[in-house]
């Protein structure tokens, strides 16, 4: 029995990879247990007992090291624990500095380096895309409203405005780009990017680096309907050599180890890379759907045994996410309240 | 031809889709035949002939309908310069 925990179980209107990691692993024919780990007792994964049998509220990565390992260990300790996918770039830095630690304490993990791990900065993308031969949209990197102005002068309208991490938003005017441009500054901090917008298909590849330039699979899909946060709704698998031969690229320039997400604007011969995540997205369990799981494959990494390598997946697969509820009983939710676990 | 219109998957019901891009699209039996002999790579002439045997138009219009549809499959970026 192989004890595998997953987090970013939070399977909400943004949500976290986790449930969709785990829905891969229990199709992987490898005899799992598979535990969630929450930050909010209230995290619908929690509740899914089909697929997390236990799930545990662990702290925040903020609180240091120590204390999130020593959770890690209590539940290692209390009912086994071999091996732990990361599903939230918040966790990524702490686990990728304590990856030997947990190594040697029998927990395996498959992460990108912290070297890696600092490409997902959106001031980084013009490095990368350079060393892998594609594009990416003209871009301004502003700290203040003067900055932000002209920048919108030399790019023109209309334009994204972005925080360095997350949120992406678009302006046709000063006044929109400006709203943003505070918007961003006061979640997020500075500096603000800013983006030309580039015409084209808004395609996405999840894939799995081996840490070595090769990969275990790789997905193309273009997203066909999104929400109002952006997060996709439906979508369908593409075969688009240029955008597949630019993800292999990326994966051989940087040897990425473990999950990534690569998100572009495909204009006709064109790639121009808009965003790198360094872990799965939420929508990875269409991978597994088409028959290339590579959650099932990031935990065969994780335990060193061979993985597969095929990824002929068929073009035209529809991804279609829905809306579902469940039943719980008080006692659940009385005892992660209380005990933090269930 | 460009490549792109010979990896459309077309279907009997007139559904295309583009692998490529994920775009997909609908015509009626009129695109629907004119698309499979653009991908099989027939010529004008050939598809003007088809359409006025096969829907009993008059050539002038067989080849106005042709004209019109090309321009829509450019508009897509599904054809180049045919």
């Amino acid at each position: 029995m192989i004890r595998v925990a997953v987090s970013g179980i939070n399977a909400v209107d943004n949500p976290g990879p986790g449930v969709g990691i785990a829905k891969g692993i229990r199709e992987s024919g490898l005899e799992v247990e598979i535990y969630g780990l929450a930050y909010d007792s209230m995290d619908p994964g929690i509740y899914m007992k089909w697929l997390f049998s236990r799930s545990f509220i662990i702290p925040y990565p903020s609180e240091g090291e120590e204390v999130f390992l020593q959770r890690l260990l209590y539940i290692k300790h209390n009912y086994g624990l071999d091996v732990l996918v990361s599903a939230l770039d918040a966790e990524l830095p702490l686990l990728i500095k304590a990856a030997d630690r947990l190594q040697t304490y029998g927990i395996r993990t498959f992460l990108p380096t912290y070297e890696q791990f600092k490409l997902r900065a959106k001031d980084r993308l013009p490095e990368v895309a350079e060393r892998i031969g594609v594009k990416v949209p003209e871009t301004r990197v502003v700290s203040s409203y003067e900055e932000l102005v002209k920048a919108t002068n030399d790019l023109g309208f209309p334009v994204m405005v972005k925080g360095i991490f997350y949120k992406a938003k678009r302006a046709y005017n000063v006044g929109e780009a400006t709203a943003h441009f505070n918007e961003i500054v006061s979640e997020w901090g500075y500096p603000v990017i800013v983006q030309k917008v580039v015409q084209g298909e808004e395609m996405n590849v999840v894939g799995l680096g081996d840490g070595e330039g090769g990969h275990y699979g790789l997905v193309a899909i273009k997203k066909l309907w999104i929400t109002s946060l952006g997060k996709i709704w439906t979508g369908v698998t593409v075969h688009n050599e240029n955008l597949l031969k630019a993800t292999e690229r990326f994966v051989g320039e940087f040897k990425w180890r473990g999950g990534f997400e690569f998100e572009c604007i495909v204009s006709g011969e064109d790639i121009y890379l808009i965003e790198i995540n360094p872990r799965f997205p939420a929508w990875v369990y269409f991978s597994a759907g088409v028959g290339v799981n590579l959650p099932a494959r990031l935990l065969k990494a994780a335990l060193g045994l061979d993985v597969e390598r095929d990824w002929d997946y068929e073009a035209g697969k529809l991804y279609v996410r829905y809306t579902d509820d469940l039943v719980a009983d008080m006692a659940m939710f009385q005892s992660i309240v209380l005990k933090g676990e269930v | 031809m460009g490549d792109r219109l010979t990896k459309l998957a077309i279907s009997d019901e007139g559904f295309i889709f583009d692998p490529e891009t994920g775009n997909s699209y609908t015509t009626n039996p009129t695109g629907l035949l004119i698309l499979r002999m653009l991908k099989e790579g027939k010529g004008e002439e050939e598809i003007v002939k088809a359409l006025t045997e096969e829907f009993g138009a008059e050539e002038e219009e067989a080849r106005r309908d042709l004209y019109d549809f090309l321009e829509q499959l450019r508009a897509y970026g599904l054809v180049e310069g045919v």
